[in-house]
């Protein structure tokens, strides 16, 4: 039987290529709990999508994904490594210490602000992290980034500065960024919260291909006309637990949950 | 010394331009370096007190792994040596007189060590120099320390997240991404920082460093003019630190490109 204090029998390459098991976030020694015992699988190639009032823990949620946010407890299993566990076994089967920046590689992730680095063109931003952690050449990097600036219509603003764009081409050039990298998860938080409503459509655009493509991804947002057309999977959060879980058609057409309903009543 | 300040005077203290010439030279010097120094210690200081390297981590958990309820056992846990060292000496030297800090390392460590008598360009005497270059570049890397920590602080915590995420290391996020934009951020305090060294050198001629003020002292000797040295000084100090200021004011604008449009 699975339990609490057993987890390493997770098998190498399961269906699921993130298992959150009993993830727990508090503040202030447990008076505020962000996340309460949470536990969820990703699996691969499916578009996952978090929605729920704002302080339900999505966001907790989703940055814990990549330690991002570091969990008071509970596990992370990313591609049958618990990124959570100090130690864990190499190649060679050894027990090694975790490296996190390792396992951030494969996990890009999108952010409500953006973040793009303001002193670097835009294809510095996207050249920087192949370059120095991957060892790719500079030649190789800066062509592999024109083409994917190429595909979200982008490629002549290559040697402009962040500033010089407006928010949706900020971020589609924080979606490609991440892409450089060639991830086996995009993790999107509320990649459009802050964008002029007429920008959102672009970058919502560039999202639905990524997930015809079959990337896998995890999207918290507020947009549920996207929930509803893309999501494989929908996950209802409130108050730092995962409160109905189900496909689109369910979640929204037929919410079993009184919070579910609440929630849906106000946004829809 | 009876008259006041006379033109003619000016033409007798004209035979010791050449003091003033070297005087200026070891200034100029004297501030480079103590910048550079200070600067390097500055980053070392700030790397040391916004360090996360805890030892006494494990006091705060129980056998369990559960945190502990003794609050003093979790203040300890947090303690940081790193920090706290760069912390006490940041402190000190910013809350004693430059020309204390002076005498103690010129009179007390060096008075210990015997430093070679050479002389660099044939005037620059080493055994003075080099005690006020130490001396000033570790008062500066107190204030520089500051000045950087809290420009690495200053930098939105997104940009350190989006760096992580991408898989780059601590060091790769600090080098690359926090750093570049937080010197450019502070660099009208780091401008305004060597203006001050250039006139705190002057403390340097009490103990025997040959600089400018060094040179109104010596002619001052010889002449028993004093107003019109000082006013030569005054000219070349003056001379320095203001176009100082403002190519760093230039190049601070020129850097700044990517923030504005």
């Amino acid at each position: 039987m699975e339990t609490r204090d057993n987890v390493d029998f997770v098998p190498a390459k399961s269906a699921d290529i993130i298992q959150v098991k009993w993830l727990k976030k508090y503040y202030n020694k447990g008076a505020i709990k962000a996340l309460d015992d949470v536990s969820v699988n990703v699996h691969r190639g499916e578009v996952l999508v978090v929605i729920g009032p704002s302080g339900s823990g999505k966001s907790t949620l989703l940055r814990s994904l990549n330690l991002t946010e570091v969990p008071t407890d509970g596990h992370i299993i990313f591609d049958g490594i618990d990124i959570t566990s100090k130690k864990v076994p190499n190649e060679k089967g050894r027990m090694v210490k975790l490296n996190i920046d390792r396992h951030r590689q494969r996990m890009g992730m999108v952010f409500q602000h953006f973040n793009l680095f303001p002193h670097k063109t835009i294809l510095d931003n996207m050249t920087l992290a192949p370059i120095k952690v991957k060892h790719m050449p500079k030649a190789e990097a800066e062509k592999k980034a024109m083409a994917l600036l190429e595909r979200v219509g982008l490629a002549e603003r290559a040697g402009s500065y962040p500033i010089q764009l407006s928010g949706g081409q900020k971020q589609r050039v924080a979606i490609v960024r991440a892409l450089m990298m060639e991830p086996d998860v995009m993790l999107f938080d509320e990649p459009t919260s802050a964008l002029d409503p007429e920008m959102v459509g672009e970058v919502l655009d560039v999202m639905k291909e990524l997930a015809k493509e079959g990337m896998t991804m995890v999207v918290v947002t507020h947009e549920m006309g996207f929930a509803r057309e893309v999501a494989h999977r929908v996950l209802f959060m409130a108050d730092g637990k995962i409160v109905e879980e189900g496909s689109p058609e369910d979640i929204f057409s037929h919410p079993q949950n009184p919070r579910t309903q609440e929630f849906l009543s106000k946004v829809l | 010394m009876g008259s006041f300040i006379k033109l003619s005077n000016f033409v007798r203290i004209a035979p010791y331009l050449e003091l003033f010439k070297e005087g200026l030279i070891v200034t100029v010097m004297l501030s480079a370096l103590t910048v550079i120094i200070g600067f390097i210690l500055g980053i070392i200081l700030a790397m040391m007190r916004l360090s996360n390297f805890h030892p006494l981590r494990f006091l705060a958990v129980n056998r369990h792994g559960r945190l502990r309820n003794s609050s003093f056992l979790i203040a300890l846990s947090k303690f940081n040596p790193f920090s706290f060292l760069a912390t006490i000496y940041v402190e000190v030297l910013r809350s004693t007189p430059v020309i204390v800090q002076i005498f103690i390392i010129y009179y007390g460590v060096f008075g210990l060590i015997d430093l070679p008598g050479f002389k660099i360009f044939g005037f620059i005497r080493f055994n003075r120099f080099f005690p006020g270059v130490v001396a000033l570049g570790m008062n500066s890397g107190a204030y520089l320390c500051e000045i950087i920590r809290s420009g690495i602080q200053s930098i939105d915590g997104g940009q350190n997240e989006a760096a992580r995420s991408l898989g780059l290391s601590g060091g790769q996020t600090m080098r690359y991404i926090i750093l570049p934009q937080a010197i450019r951020n502070i660099l009208p305090a780091i401008a305004n920082e060597f203006v001050v060294i250039i006139k705190e050198s002057a403390i340097t001629y009490t103990i025997g460093v040959a600089d400018i003020m060094s040179a109104v002292n010596a002619v001052k000797g010889a002449t028993f003019l004093i107003m019109e040295p000082l006013l030569v000084a005054t000219a070349i100090y003056f001379c320095l630190c203001f176009p100082t200021s403002k190519i760093i004011a230039y190049f601070e604008r020129r850097m700044s490109r990517g923030n504005k449009r």
